[in-house]
């Protein structure tokens, strides 16, 4: 028989064990202290069931939110003038504007490729008493202030009863619910005669001026709509105009005073982006459900990374335990790290054994803990459901979402957790001097 | 390739032990023929041991050189004397040192493990190697349901699972009555002649000695005497 040469076909010195053995031993190991093993691992897992439930609490929320969001539009963007501070009321009756809305940046923005729809609006003062008169009977209404299109997600599409809606821009044209037809005895039957009939909107001062706007009424809507039990008249931008000019006896009212609000509807929120910063260094004031949406989420993240240092600072005291097992562990074995030095182990091997017991502990810890913290986001989901029911509060969100990344991160991060905790011993396990290490008794 | 399996050149070795010191090996110089059955034999503290941990690389000399079939173990790393102790040695002690938690036939499939032999071929050369040894009943026992005879076999079972071509043993038969290791003893004179393994045996009883080619006397960190 002749000796075999260095790195013969039977393995090489460092490698040789393979991942499977690894795996295995390290398990047996574990197996042979169930208790100790248990016990190492109960602090990763209360650290990653802090962790995974707040964090999908974080996840839900935000996904939550971002719906909602996402339904108001995150391309939309709102732009209002600038006024003046500690500035007495002007003729209007208020602060005077100093940057002001006019047809100007509404045509300059209408021409811009990446915008989709550009909306000035006009609000009419609340002081304004306005009538509604038809065939010789008046009746008090309200104005509908918001105009439908970019600028109110919110409001839904009123039910057209008889006509249409309002065309936007249209110039002389009004609809009006079916209340404001109710108080002036109007019967259902009578809506589509109404249809394109002039109607006279009349505006009357505290002195007693009068001005009459003739309109066309292009549709009855149903009265659930706006403001409930109210007669309400939606009136177009050129009626409105006409209207603020009279009120306040001014001939040149949108020069003095410009829009009031301009709803810009972007053809992406990249772009969306762009105009804010460009209407922003201009010095506009602007709201965007994007900027709302940043400072939630800017809220979120520090609540998480909050709510996350508590679960750190878990796995951090849980590093330390099982740091400890495994030092313990060392010891206890330093025979039969002997042994197997003898038999052929290299430090590496000896190494990558405690390695990986340790980081078995912390995904040990790690599976328990994600499970634990999937049931308590089920049960707290139940809970506040079962309250919000109890309240009478409608909901259908799921406030706890476990997803596959949390998941595979809260396995990685116990994992590397158990794995940190273990270098340190596993060095130990590995410098020990074969020799020492098989006369320890 | 040289016909000899170890060659020990002025080998000194000495132990720090704070500010005192011990030398256990002072000058040993000694040559294994390939094949041959040594007995390094002396009184305790004489190296014996010192001799058979260096040859088997779990120690390193202070001086010295150390050629194990034409490779000098002195000349190597941490990597190259793992190799050593992987694939070229198989170490028998004297109290067996066996795991306690495997059984007999996993721990002579052990050190097939870390040179990445399959599961199943390890199983199946560790129970090839008990059976030979006449383990084969107790391939599921643990040591500490084997007999001291039983569980020497075993070691040596696993000592030679490898296939080294040289058995380093520490007083193999010291924990063992007078018949077994009688017994022992054949089964490693019968390794040596049938396998034509290279055996170098610490030992201090004479009737151990007897069974080797040639008996090497230490006194005292070095080689006083040399026969047959």
């Amino acid at each position: 028989m002749t000796l075999r040469p260095f790195d013969s076909a039977q393995g090489r010195p460092g490698s040789g064990l393979t991942f499977r053995d690894l795996i295995k031993t390290s398990f047996d190991n574990l197996g042979r202290h169930k208790v100790r093993t248990a016990l190492s691992s109960v602090g990763v897992t209360v650290g990653i069931v802090t962790i995974v439930t707040m964090v999908s609490l974080g996840i839900g929320v935000r996904k939550e939110m971002l719906s909602s969001f996402d339904a108001l539009g995150l391309e939309t963007l709102r732009v209002f003038p600038v006024t003046e501070e500690r500035t007495a009321f002007d003729s209007f009756g208020e602060p005077p504007r100093k940057l002001l809305l006019t047809d100007e940046l509404v045509g300059e923005l209408r021409a811009r490729g990446d915008v989709l729809e550009a909306q000035p609006s006009l609000l009419l003062p609340y002081a304004m008493n306005i009538g509604l008169e038809i065939d010789g009977r008046m009746v008090v209404v309200r104005p509908w202030q918001q105009d439908s299109g970019p600028t109110d997600p919110f409001v839904l599409e009123p039910e057209f009863l008889a006509g249409e809606a309002l065309p936007r821009d249209a110039p002389a044209v009004v609809t009006v619910n079916t209340r404001a037809l109710k108080d002036l005895d109007i019967a259902e039957s009578e809506y589509e005669a109404l249809i394109g009939q002039e109607v006279v909107i009349v505006l009357r001062t505290p002195r007693g001026d009068n001005f009459r706007l003739p309109l066309e009424l292009s549709g009855i809507f149903d009265t659930h709509y706006g403001p409930n039990d109210y007669a309400v008249v939606t009136l177009g931008l050129p009626a409105r105009l006409e209207m603020l000019s009279w009120w306040y006896n001014s001939h040149d009212y949108l020069a003095r005073r410009g829009y009031d609000s301009l709803s810009i509807r972007a053809a992406s929120l990249n772009d969306a982006t762009q105009i804010l910063d460009m209407l922003e260094a201009r010095g506009f004031r602007v709201q965007s459900v994007k900027v709302m949406l940043d400072m939630v989420n800017r809220a979120m993240i520090v609540l998480e990374t909050m709510l996350g240092s508590v679960g750190g600072l878990a796995l951090f005291v849980a590093s330390v335990g099982i740091a400890n097992t495994m030092v313990m562990a060392v010891y206890e074995r330093t025979r039969e790290i002997g042994i197997l030095k003898a038999v052929g182990a290299s430090p590496g091997n000896i190494r990558a054994l405690f390695v990986v017991e340790s980081a078995l502990i912390g995904l040990i810890g790690g599976f328990v803990g994600t499970v634990f913290g999937w049931l308590l986001g089920k049960g707290l989901d139940r809970l506040i459901r079962a309250i919000m029911e109890w309240q009478e509060i409608q909901v259908q969100a799921t406030f706890f979402v476990v997803t596959g990344w949390l998941v595979a991160a809260a396995l990685g991060f116990a994992t590397l957790v158990g794995l940190l905790a273990g270098l340190y011993p596993a060095a130990r396990a590995a410098r020990l001097d074969p020799l020492d290490a098989l006369r320890y008794e | 390739m040289s016909s000899f399996a170890i060659h020990l050149i002025n080998l000194h070795r000495r132990y720090e032990m704070g500010d005192a010191h011990v030398d256990a090996l002072r000058g040993v110089n000694l040559t294994v023929e390939q094949g041959e059955f040594v007995a390094l034999v002396g009184p305790s503290g004489s190296g014996k041991s010192t001799v058979l941990n260096l040859v088997g690389g779990l120690d390193r000399p202070t001086e010295g050189e150390i050629w194990v079939d034409s490779v000098e173990l002195t000349a190597q790393d941490e990597r190259g004397l793992t190799a050593h102790r992987r694939h070229r040695v198989g170490f028998v002690f004297q109290s067996f040192n066996l795991l306690p938690r495997l059984t007999a036939l996993e721990n002579v499939a052990l050190p097939l493990m870390f040179s990445g032999v399959l599961e199943q071929e390890r199983m199946a050369r560790a129970r090839g190697f008990l059976e030979q040894l006449g383990l084969s009943g107790r391939l599921s026992h643990r040591p500490t349901q084997l007999s001291g005879g039983e569980q020497q076999r075993v070691a040596i079972a696993r000592a030679l699972v490898a296939e080294p071509a040289l058995l380093l043993a520490d007083e193999p038969t010291g924990n063992l009555d007078t018949t077994t290791g009688g017994e022992i003893m054949s089964l490693l004179k019968a390794l040596n002649a049938e396998r034509g393994l290279t055996l170098l045996i610490v030992t201090h009883d004479h009737e151990v000695a007897a069974f080797a080619d040639r008996i090497v006397r230490l006194r005292d960190g070095q080689v006083a005497e040399e026969g047959a």
